[in-house]
């Protein structure tokens, strides 16, 4: 990989959930949709066919945490952005003995050995100043590069997207 | 003179959880006692639903796991006659079966194999 942040296939494939279910909306199953951003890791949004987001989770190979870039993009991508707040981001350590014994002896042989960094950004649904139970959303119509992230009640659809109904510019395209 | 760092014996596990995680209780509980027995130490429960038992995970989590202001549960960590501690498993927010795998990939791991063996065990 050209990147030393970049996660190499099997990493990926490793770090991946067997059938996760759209939590505490649905209970149909996600689906991983992968982000394309300047950042080298992974960026995979779980999502359920409603957009309900589950959980995204932001991965690279590196020692370094990367909760503050990882904030900062999904500051630009979501409406509003104050909804992107330090107690939703949680990160995580893969060492490798927990990821399986190819992986592990593969990340043993780095020189530097590094671990695989994992950030999560989970919004646990929420109560409106209106009363109404909010979840997050995403709308993935603008492309991979340009996700829509924004909070609606918790039995709309994707149809609630800020830059869909006009309410918000779309962000900016940003590519490797 | 202190043992050289490959000798180390490891003393005590610990499971920073909370009783209404399902990632928690009862499948790191059952998995994090199963690693105990084959590694020959006691198993230590941190409860952060109780305040003294949330201070020292705070404190264990802070210094050697992963530290996020609402963190990740459950975090396991091995500590070592010589004083170090090693973090080995962080629950998978994506799905209870995530952490599950990752808890069968531990127990059938090199790392295990290795400390066991220098373990005497």
């Amino acid at each position: 990989m050209r990147r030393s942040r970049a996660l190499p296939p099997r990493i990926r494939s490793a770090l991946r959930p067997a059938s996760a279910r759209c939590y505490r909306h649905c209970k149909k199953p996600v689906s991983a949709w992968t982000l394309a951003t300047s950042l080298p890791g992974l960026w995979q949004v779980y999502a359920c066919p409603g957009g309900a987001v589950s959980v995204t989770s932001y991965a690279h190979w590196s020692p370094v945490d990367p909760t503050p870039a990882v904030r900062a993009y999904l500051r630009r991508h979501t409406w509003p952005g104050s909804l992107v707040t330090l107690r939703d981001l949680r990160v995580a350590t893969r060492h490798g003995p927990e990821l399986g014994r190819s992986v592990e002896r593969f990340l043993a042989r780095g020189r530097p050995r590094r671990a695989v960094r994992v950030v999560y950004w989970r919004v646990y649904p929420f109560r409106a100043r209106n009363g109404s139970e909010q979840r997050l959303f995403v709308c993935q119509r603008h492309g991979r590069s340009r996700p829509v992230f924004f909070p609606s009640l918790a039995t709309s659809d994707r149809w609630d997207c800020p830059v869909c109904t006009g309410r918000v510019s779309a962000p900016p395209r940003r590519v490797r | 003179m202190t043992r050289p760092r490959a000798a180390r014996r490891p003393q005590r596990l610990t499971i920073v959880l909370a009783d209404w995680c399902p990632h928690c209780v009862p499948l790191s509980e059952l998995h994090g006692r199963r690693l105990a027995r084959l590694l020959g130490i006691p198993l230590r429960r941190l409860d952060i639903d109780r305040r003294a038992q949330e201070r020292v995970a705070d404190r264990l989590v802070r210094e050697h796991g992963d530290a996020s202001p609402d963190y990740l549960i459950p975090q396991v960590f091995v500590e070592f006659d010589d004083g170090t501690v090693q973090h080995i498993l962080t629950g998978f927010s994506e799905e209870v079966a995530r952490t599950a795998r990752a808890w069968r990939d531990l127990l059938a791991s090199d790392w295990l194999r290795s400390i066991r063996r220098e373990a005497g065990r």
